[in-house]
């Protein structure tokens, strides 16, 4: 059995009302107390590119989630659009299990970014919203002035994870502390102005969004 | 792996560890948990470019979660008090001091 499935199985059987059992290869049957199994394929990659999922969907046409398990997975915006139209959850070890519990492990998105997706796609100044990964957005304002948004999850990011931000996905307008509490670092946002992007939480992200 | 598993195979395979202070902390450290957190405290620089490369090869089999501090940062927010942050060294003496009691 590979590390990851050894690790999730064992991280699934601290969690109440789940267990996990090996099926085969990278592929794991949750049970959950009162709602469907789930079958997911847990991968230990750093990035899962769409040609990996396409051939974990080919192995597996019954799979309903595929679970990046190292935190720091990137799931590229082809990757993102190839299971969402095939209706196969993806994300991390957290969000399986979030998604496992409420039945709904087909449709779930990675559950650090799914609430600041709904955000830029609902706002009313936003025209066009590009997935270009997971954390990186491109987006059109109705003005017609185009944005790069890099998103942080951190409660308080610090300045490597801005630099870090820049190094593995290119220059970025902004980077979106999208953690709901906490903000970033003086050294973040020091880190940002040096790089030349903006270190920023959603308040100020509206306002820039409104006036650009 | 155990944590003192863990901290001895980083302290290994990451010379260059030697110049930054490390520490483990969170659930790893009580045998649980779905990643291995791990902080790194130090300068920006070739070093710490140094770190990230070696760090991960090692954790190639291992889910390592990685902050990295400057000293600032982590003097502000305290981080290792609040967070238990135990240094990696410490961690694997507790292996070692395990191994010498069984006699392995």
């Amino acid at each position: 059995m590979n590390w990851q499935v050894k690790r999730a199985i064992a991280y699934f059987a601290e969690q109440p009302r789940l267990s996990a059992q090996h099926v085969e290869g990278d592929l794991i049957r949750i049970e959950v107390e009162d709602q469907p199994d789930v079958l997911a394929v847990i991968s230990a990659a750093n990035e899962i590119d769409a040609a990996t999922a396409a051939s974990y969907q080919e192995k597996h046409p019954e799979i309903d989630f595929l679970c990046g398990y190292r935190k720091t997975c990137v799931w590229p915006g082809d990757t993102i659009a190839h299971l969402q139209r095939a209706r196969i959850g993806w994300g991390s070890a957290g969000t399986l299990t979030s998604a496992a519990l409420d039945g709904k492990a087909n449709t779930a998105s990675h559950k650090s970014y799914v609430f600041a997706d709904r955000l830029l796609r609902q706002y009313g100044r936003v025209q066009e919203v590009s997935r270009e990964y997971d954390r990186i957005y491109r987006i059109k304002l109705r003005s017609g002035t185009v944005i790069r948004i890099g998103m942080i999850d951190d409660y308080e990011p610090n300045a490597d994870a801005v630099r870090s931000l820049w190094d593995d996905f290119g220059p970025v307008d902004i980077v979106w502390n999208i953690n709901p509490n906490g903000s970033p670092s003086p050294e973040a946002v020091d880190a940002g102005t040096e790089l030349g992007c903006e270190v920023m939480k959603w308040e100020e992200l509206k306002e820039r969004l409104r006036t650009a | 792996m155990t944590a003192g598993e863990i901290a001895a195979h980083l302290l290994a395979s990451c010379g260059s560890l030697e110049q930054f202070d490390a520490y483990m902390f969170g659930s790893t450290l009580r045998g649980i948990g779905q990643d291995v957190d791990i902080l790194v405290v130090g300068p920006r620089g070739g070093a710490l470019f140094q770190l990230k490369r070696e760090l991960r090869v090692a954790g190639e089999f291992l889910p390592l979660h990685i902050l990295y501090m400057l000293p600032s940062e982590e003097r502000r927010t305290n981080f290792i008090r609040t967070e238990n942050c135990v240094p990696l060294g410490r961690v694997a003496a507790t292996l070692s001091q395990v191994l010498k009691t069984e006699g392995l």
